[in-house]
């Protein structure tokens, strides 16, 4: 595993190499004030300082509209897939280990997904580790933490004078050994300095007890509490859409004259429409079902089928929640 | 390179047949545009497909033809939604897309060697109409033992696949026996429903599965009827209807509990499906 | 100003009373939630658990929007027969969210008699996102009110930063033009006089006098952020329809995409059916994760009904709604010949 620093002065420089290979996205103030993944022009620097980004990083992965086939005079056909290469960079590790939760699903189910391969192949996730969690966050709990590399190519830490960047996959040493030239060796001193900030951010992170979920979730699938979580539930796809491993989708069909497309478009279990049957009958027919659906999801049904949580602790659904629900609490009531 | 999952062979709607009086069920029989889509979809009866019209949408159907009508794809849909009033609405000659074969077939390796019940009610009747083809070919009847049918319709007229049924019970190494709900002048036939039929007929437990599909109504007082005969949980196969999208268990909406009726299912054993909440 | 835990002492109380004697089967009010500048609704049928209830600044959720699913209409006459006999229920409402109630019970969605209306008197609630940039980088770790109404905040590194309320109060709470509820049956809180009744028509005028390009540049910039998450229909009380015409599918009037075409059809599909019906609560901009101002059109259309028809909505439970009035009188110069 490379591990080298590079000081915070030469980031511009390390920005405007990446740019001659591709697309390049990182994280860029906006006018209302927010931190987000920009294709900044070359003259903005990139912002160091940030807690996460409004909208997780997953849209580059499984955007929210994909054109899945077109349409002409009655003969369907495959877009062709984009083959440029994309850069991300300063995504939050908790958002780069949910893109582990979507290869489970898009790499690694049988058959696998072509379009978010193609976009995972081609896109590298340089993650910054997280310095100033929210009292929202709880990625401890759920296997991941501040300094956590998986998922991402690279994972930065940002130091004093220097980030320490510290490869993770043959991806992330390719690009390391690509840019060789602006990188120093990192120090002894720079890796103690890393591994004091991130305990530093890590101890600020309450914990979330869901150690074995699975169980206790099974356990509480008749509880009242999902009656009771669910009341204020307003049925709108907020927690799903800002959510890094919420991948549900929609398949529907657009036609104008003799052409179109089958666009894939998010979807969330949150709606009624989502499992309405054309008959009228719908398996989930009240917010009760559907908030315990989106529950025992993440924290059960893909334990038993993938073996992995689907959640990263992020805390969007509970920061942004337009009535204010916060998934720990039924967590902590079930003792899941 | 794998076949993209998402892009349906080329086919073709070369027959359309009305199954009943309110004709409001059609099957609708498919041939690839490729002959060697034919070779690539190899499939069993109890599985399904997406079927697919460019720019009208996608919706899964249960497959009514065996793989041992090698020419043919056949498919019965009953026209509820959208996706089923636009094709209700196509002719022969209109170009359909296909995807699959998807999801789990009856347990057809189990159903070796045992005598085999088999019970249908209205138009779910399709993938069981593919298991008694199947069943019948010369290549596997000496397979399995006895065969019962058990199909019932609310009236003569919305019985599906009328002249097979016919030939079905002129011939032997089947045993076909129908009701409905409501006779009419010319029926001379069992009235009642499928669980009236159940009971007169009173099929042994031994050695034997019963493969059951219908709407929920006959499907719930069907089971009650089964275990009164004697029949095990495992030994009851059922199939699913969930709303469905990828097929491929991505899109996550088919799920009951931790299975995904796309690919665990859509064929499950009583056993199993008790096992699962009863979101279904 | 009544102090926000009078308020709550009241609150606490007429919930108590109200649940103890069986007047009502619920009563729906406030709770703190989880996280700072935050409350959460709360259903409460025990008078044991009204020290749940809450009232501080950030009573910010429409209630009312809780209303028609509470007495949804059965599906059949075979659910009908079922059905439980309906609920009597109390709600708190503020002056925007009283307005929702009484429209609702003008579009006949909830029976006027099941409702016991517990109106406060609003000073303007704090818009949480307002009120986190105004920290900047710094997170809220607690947030309460001083007797002048202002936010007092204790960050993550212990310090406190006082928020001056007008500065973080919700946009259509400064432009609110009757911020005591009108009609409830009971009021709890001094009366509130508007702060700038009207800053709506000011900043209409202002957005309708610049050229139609810079309107069509301004509305695609700010529809470019959704996501088509449904919080800004969902979050509103008087989007109850059972089929929403954005759902439909057969025929399917919009696409499911985030392609602007589709966006902004949602958008203006969503902002003429609230014309004359919209009560300017801003549940929906502040619903929007993505801080679209979801206002700018319904406002508008609001204005039109107003100026054409005189007519407010949720302002009296006895005046038919605009749309569903017809009277010799009404304004016909929209009308175009053949």
């Amino acid at each position: 595993m490379t591990e080298k620093r590079i000081p915070h002065t030469d980031l511009d420089g390390l920005l405007g190499r990446l740019r001659e290979r591709g697309a390049v996205y990182a994280p860029a103030r906006d006018d209302a004030g927010d931190v987000a993944l920009t294709q900044a022009p070359l003259d903005d620097p990139m912002v160091l300082e940030y807690r996460n980004f409004r909208l997780s990083p997953k849209a580059f992965f499984l955007p929210q509209s994909q054109t899945l086939l077109t349409f002409c005079d009655g003969e369907a056909h495959e877009p062709s897939l984009p083959d440029g290469e994309t850069f991300l960079v300063g995504v939050r590790p908790c958002d780069a280990k949910a893109l582990l939760a979507l290869d489970k699903v898009f790499l690694d189910g049988d058959p696998p997904d072509p379009y978010y391969a193609r976009l995972r192949e081609t896109t590298t996730v340089i993650a910054l580790a997280c310095t100033r969690p929210m009292s929202s966050c709880f990625c401890t709990s759920v296997g991941g933490g501040p300094g956590d590399g998986a998922g991402a190519d690279v994972l930065a830490v940002g130091l004093e004078a220097d980030l320490l960047l510290r490869a993770q996959t043959p991806k992330g040493e390719e690009l390391l050994s690509s840019v060789a030239d602006l990188l120093a060796d990192a120090t002894d001193d720079a890796v103690k300095e890393a591994e004091k900030r991130v305990g530093a951010a890590e101890s600020l992170i309450a914990p979330v007890e869901v150690d074995n979920s699975a169980q206790r979730l099974r356990d509480g699938y008749d509880s009242p509490c999902w009656e009771t979580a669910s009341q204020t539930c307003l049925g709108c796809g907020t927690c799903s859409f800002l959510c890094p491993t919420c991948h549900c989708f929609d398949i529907t069909d657009e036609l104008r004259g003799t052409r179109g497309r089958r666009v894939r478009t998010w979807d969330c279990c949150a709606y009624p429409l989502f499992t309405l049957h054309g008959s009228g009958h719908n398996p989930r027919p009240s917010p009760k079902e559907r908030w315990r659906q989106r529950i025992m999801h993440k924290f059960r049904y893909a334990v038993e089928n993938l073996d992995r949580l689907f959640c990263v602790g992020c805390g969007r659904c509970i920061r942004n929640c337009p009535a204010s629900m916060d998934l720990r609490t039924v967590l902590r009531e079930l003792g899941a | 390179m794998a076949r993209n999952p998402y892009l349906p062979y080329p086919a073709r709607i070369d027959e359309v047949i009305v199954e009943n009086e309110a004709r409001d069920i059609k099957t609708f029989r498919l041939v690839f545009e490729d002959p060697k889509s034919a070779v690539e979809f190899d499939h069993l009866p109890g599985q399904f497909a997406e079927l697919s019209l460019p720019g009208m949408g996608e919706a899964p159907f249960g497959i009514a033809s065996s793989p041992t009508e090698t020419d043919y794809l056949l498919f019965t849909i009953k026209r509820v939604g959208l996706f089923t009033t636009e094709i209700h609405s196509v002719e022969a000659g209109t170009a359909i897309g296909v995807r699959g074969p998807m999801g789990r077939p009856f347990p057809w390796d189990t159903m070796a060697g045992k005598n085999l019940l088999i019970i249908g009610g209205g138009f779910a009747f399709t993938t069981l109409r593919a298991a008694i083809k199947y069943i019948l070919d010369p290549a596997n009847r000496s397979r399995f033992g006895s065969i019962l049918v058990i199909y019932g319709a609310r009236t003569p007229g919305e019985l599906m696949y009328k002249d097979e049924l016919t030939e079905w019970q002129a011939r032997d190494g089947i045993d076909v026996h129908l009701t409905v709900d409501h006779a009419d002048e010319h029926w001379t036939q069992h009235e009642g429903v499928v669980t009236s039929l159940l009971g007169a007929l009173k099929p042994s437990a031994d050695n034997t599965l019963v493969l059951v599909c219908g709407p929920p109504i006959m499907i719930r007082f069907t089971l009650v009827s089964l275990a009164t005969l004697g029949f095990s949980e495992d030994a009851i196969i059922l199939s699913l209807e969930m709303r469905m999208k990828c097929g491929i268990g991505k899109c996550g909406r088919c799920n009951i509990g931790s299975k995904y009726v796309c690919k665990d299912g859509p064929v499950f054993t009583y056993q199993e499906l008790r096992t699962l909440p009863t979101e279904y | 100003m009544t102090p926000s835990h009078e308020i709550e002492a009241r609150l606490r109380e007429t919930a108590e009373e109200l649940l103890r004697e069986k007047r009502v089967d619920l009563f729906l009010g406030y709770e703190k939630a989880t996280l700072p500048f935050r409350t959460t609704p709360l259903f409460l049928t025990s008078p044991e658990e009204v020290e749940r209830l809450a009232w501080n600044p950030f009573c910010t959720t429409n209630l009312a929007v809780y209303l028609p699913r509470l007495f949804k209409a059965p599906a059949s006459a075979r659910e009908a027969e079922r059905a439980p006999p309906l609920p009597t229920v109390a709600v708190v409402l503020k002056g925007c969210d009283a307005r929702s109630a009484i429209a609702l019970v003008q579009e006949r969605q909830v029976p006027r008699e099941k409702l016991v209306l517990v109106g406060v008197a609003c000073p303007g609630m704090v818009d949480v996102r307002k009120a986190e940039r105004a920290l900047g980088e710094h997170e809220a770790l607690g947030a309460g009110e001083d007797a002048l109404g202002n936010i007092h905040v204790v960050v993550e590194d212990g310090r406190e930063v006082t928020l001056p309320r007008e500065e973080i109060v919700a946009d259509a709470c400064l432009e609110c033009r009757a911020p005591t509820p009108s009609l409830p049956d009971v009021l709890v809180g001094e009366p509130v006089e508007g702060k700038d009744p009207d800053g709506a028509r000011r900043q209409t005028d202002e957005f309708a006098s610049k050229t139609l390009d810079d309107r069509w540049a301004h509305l695609q910039d700010e529809l470019s952020k959704c996501i088509r998450c449904n919080a800004c229909r969902q979050a509103c009380p008087m989007c109850y329809c059972k089929e929403c015409l954005l759902d439909q599918t057969r025929p399917r009037w919009v696409g499911t995409s985030t392609d602007m075409s589709d966006v902004t059809i949602y958008h203006l599909v969503r902002a003429f059916h609230m014309a004359g019906r919209c009560t300017e609560c801003g549940a929906c901009a502040r619903a929007c994760s993505m801080g679209i101002d979801t206002r700018l059109l319904t406002r508008k259309l609001g204005q039109e009904v107003e100026d054409l028809y005189g007519y407010r909505s949720g302002e009296s439970a006895d005046v038919l709604p605009a749309l569903s009035a017809f009277d010799m009188d009404d304004a016909q110069d929209f009308l175009t010949e053949p």
